[in-house]
């Protein structure tokens, strides 16, 4: 009880630092490494909460590809792989407006029952059948994102043969 | 779960054929425009005339796919289906389609060499899909994730010329406030789950807690935060104020047939997931429910808490984003964004109908839509039309082509006429039915429908100024100068041609303009059509 | 089986999406605009996973919540994507992806 508690407190922590990092670090290649981090840590909660598949979903997919996907783009779409960010004033509005949006949040927040509550997992089995059966809908349409998806983003990069 | 017949989605399975025909065809080294969009066409209108049998349009009624007992079937909470058949869904089919069918018909008239004709027509295709396969959601995630088919494809249907920086910018501009929405939407859709435990839209904002206490205790906060969300996610979809700015440059930067998809097609489907996502919890707020099988303990309702707050926040929305629209309408001097300001401002009519919810304004809003569809679309492509003639997006530079051009001059003065809601066009009919529902419904909605009134008299000065300028006023002599590489379509004329532009933009040009005076002149069939389906959706709720 | 406060995953996911926010509204960059939608996404996925788990603890076989959470994942992989190609393909045609040098378009 108490080892999951701290588990959470860790990495609640991680989670944003990582996020706050990514976003704020002037090397674009150092962005890519913690959000990588950021990935992980997600990845912790949903073992943490019971959802083993979801975590090594996370990994594979978020912390994996989604992350070598984005060190990709920069290394293709920056002359000098260590290029800076270009700086931009942090306006006072979106701080205001990011800070006003957390605290009607967080505001939500406190309304949910401070104790802890117990979370549990199932068979994994149950959750392939679920996806198959009742919400076979969703699957068939990412299937539908997927597919102008990867026909659109071929065309687009695609070098003309003339 | 009741089970639906798989020839529910036969107008959908016609789209996506046509759409993997295409992308087929394209890699088997097969590329000729006339066969794509010919595909694309053929597709559409089988679909078109599939949806308008479900509806049971008298003379298709025999071809219809889905059982009558299957429409409008009450919407159970206890059925977690994920699909349902309404006849405001079909109906809204019937708009997506008909936009789709206008830009493809129109697309036909490109150079037939030009790049990239399997990729317009596959993506115009997917992303029609998306819309049709949006309007029939019984559950929130299904209708997100059929949104994102239709924003995917639009994204990259913006950005297809690829060489074309413009283009590419405005992709970019539509891709990162959708990709924006899409997560704002999720996130409201995961408070909404964390609060009622299901995505079942018609449980949704009910207070309707499936066999189980609320999980959060009294935390509606979390529930109604949630619909924030969600109004806010949609509505960069919707473009309403102040979620609007991104659709001027992607409508301006856009290839002018693909505006006419967007602003005329893709956006509804923002309007269509507003109502079947807000008006339950509206509704709620004004029915009484009863159990389904008689009270049990485990089956309760309770009262929603949040209709009201959430009518007086569309009915605030409304009038912003009318006013607004109007308002930098005014001051534009390029066709296209006052084009896209001018949609900003229907849009705002549209929400009106949220606002007042009794089944009259929901057919009245319904109309609007069915207007802007023919009005918007048509006004585009004749952008694009004009365009050919070497006659560039300013204002100024349309000095006198209602003279020169008659018959565009006069299609496009037809659609900036019902834009403006002059009498004999459906513009009028739209905004007469949708205004005097918002008044009979009185209390406070009668503001919402002086609004909408001096809102149209602001509107008819800049359309007016276009009138003026495409009819009172001479060009220059030794003017009219062709850009180079003006615009797609624009250099070599197609094949086939009807006075100066090819035949398949003449044909969806004239369908257009005669819809606006077809509807405006005779609109009783369609308006008993709709007003059937809004009650029928204000019952099932 | 675990017991962990839920108002803490709440609040994490709301501070999460307060950070993607941020990074919308304040960056320029176009791989650290995709970073800061991919964490307001991931925030979402964060409350459909855990309240999955939470309304699984109540009802035994409410696998609703991680069954969106697996297509969500998908969904921004997708997204990532496209993005992806999109900026690929302006950086061949002009050579930079900072979105506020995208001028050509006014705002």
């Amino acid at each position: 009880m108490i080892l999951e508690l701290l588990a959470f407190l860790v990495l609640a922590a991680t989670a944003t630092l990582t996020a706050l990092a990514a976003l704020l670090v002037r090397e674009l290649v150092h962005t890519i490494l913690w959000v990588a981090l950021f990935f992980v840590a997600l990845s912790g909660f949903y073992f943490l909460v019971s959802a083993p598949f979801l975590g090594v979903l996370q990994l594979g997919v978020y912390a994996g590809a989604v992350t070598i996907l984005l060190l990709f783009g920069v290394m293709v779409t920056r002359k000098r792989i260590f290029a800076r960010e270009a700086a931009t004033g942090l306006g006072p509005a979106p701080i205001a407006l990011s800070l006003l949006v957390l605290v009607i949040l967080a505001t939500a927040a406190t309304t949910v029952p401070s104790g802890t509550t117990q979370l549990s997992g199932f068979p994994i089995a149950a959750l392939s059948t679920a996806l198959f059966n009742v919400y076979g809908g969703w699957l068939l349409l990412l299937g539908l994102v997927m597919l102008p998806a990867l026909a659109g983003s071929i065309y687009l990069v695609r070098e003309d043969r003339e | 779960m009741t089970a639906l017949p798989w020839t529910l989605f036969a107008p959908e399975l016609f789209l996506l054929g046509a759409a993997l025909l295409v992308f087929l065809l394209d890699s088997l080294g097969i590329r000729r425009l006339e066969l794509f969009g010919g595909l694309a066409t053929v597709g559409i209108s089988i679909a078109l005339l599939g949806v308008l049998a479900d509806l049971r349009f008298a003379p298709l009624a025999g071809l219809a796919t889905v059982p009558a007992g299957n429409v409008d079937v009450p919407w159970s909470p206890l059925n977690a289906s994920l699909v349902v058949v309404t006849s405001f869904g079909l109906i809204f089919q019937a708009i997506f389609l008909t936009s789709a069918l206008l830009v493809a018909l129109a697309s036909l008239s490109r150079r037939s060499d030009e790049k990239g004709a399997a990729i317009f027509f596959g993506l115009l295709l997917f992303a029609t899909l998306g819309m049709t396969l949006a309007a029939l959601a019984a559950d929130l995630i299904y209708l997100l994730l059929a949104i994102e088919v239709t924003g995917i494809s639009t994204y990259l249907l913006v950005g297809y010329t690829r060489r074309d920086a413009r283009g590419l910018e405005a992709a970019m501009k539509f891709y990162i406030i959708g990709a924006l929405s899409a997560a704002l939407s999720f996130f409201g859709a995961s408070l909404l789950y964390a609060y009622y435990g299901t995505t079942n839209l018609a449980t949704l904002g009910t207070g309707f807690v499936s066999m189980f206490p609320s999980p959060l205790g009294g935390a509606t906060g979390i529930a109604f935060l949630g619909y924030g969300f969600l109004l806010v996610g949609i509505g960069f979809k919707v473009t309403a104020v102040p979620f609007h700015a991104w659709a001027v440059d992607v409508y301006d930067g856009a290839p002018s047939d693909v505006s006419a998809f967007l602003a005329g097609g893709s956006k509804k489907v923002g309007l269509f997931a507003y109502f079947v996502v807000f008006l339950v919890p509206i509704l709620a707020s004004q029915t009484t429910f009863v159990c389904p099988g008689g009270p049990t303990p485990t089956c309760h309702y309770l009262h929603s808490t949040f209709g009201i707050p959430l009518q007086v926040l569309f009915g605030l929305l409304a009038v912003v984003t009318m006013t607004a629209g109007n308002v930098l309408a005014l001051m534009q001097t390029e066709m296209k964004r006052m084009l896209a300001y001018s949609s900003i401002s229907q849009a705002g009519y549209m929400l009106i109908g949220l606002a007042v919810a009794t089944s009259p304004a929901i057919a009245g809003a319904t109309l609007q839509i069915f207007a802007h569809v023919f009005m918007k679309t048509g006004a585009f492509l004749v952008v694009a039309a004009v365009a050919g003639f070497g006659i560039g997006s300013r204002i100024e530079e349309w000095k006198g082509v209602g003279l020169r051009h008659r018959w565009l001059g006069a299609s496009f003065a037809a659609m900036l006429l019902s834009l403006a809601g002059i009498p004999l066009t459906v513009g009028f009919v739209s905004k007469f039915v949708l205004f005097s529902a918002a008044v009979q419904a009185q209390g406070w909605f009668v503001w919402l429908a002086v609004a909408g009134l001096l809102n149209s008299a602001l509107s008819v000065f800049y359309y007016a100024r276009v009138l003026r300028v495409m009819y009172m006023e001479r060009p220059e002599v030794g003017s009219a100068p062709v850009p180079a590489g003006a615009v797609v379509g624009g250099s070599d004329p197609p094949a086939l041609t009807l006075g100066g532009i090819g035949v398949g933009r003449a044909t969806a040009i004239g369908l257009a303009t005669a819809a606006v005076f077809a509807f405006g002149v005779y609109p009783q069939p369609v308006l008993a059509g709709l007003q059937m389906a809004a009650d029928h959706l204000v019952q099932l709720l | 089986m675990t017991d962990l406060p839920l108002a803490g995953f709440v609040a994490v996911s709301a501070v999460l999406l307060g950070i993607g926010l941020f990074g919308i509204l304040t960056r320029r960059n176009f791989i650290l605009l995709l970073i800061a939608i991919e964490v307001a996404m991931n925030s979402a996925i964060l409350n459909f996973v855990v309240f999955g788990s939470y309304w699984n603890s109540i009802s035994a076989s409410s696998v609703e919540g991680q069954s969106v959470a697996v297509v969500l994942i998908g969904l921004a992989a997708t997204e990532v994507a496209v993005g992806l190609a999109i900026v690929l393909a302006l950086n061949r045609s002009r050579g930079s992806i900072n979105v506020a040098e995208a001028t050509t378009l006014r705002l």
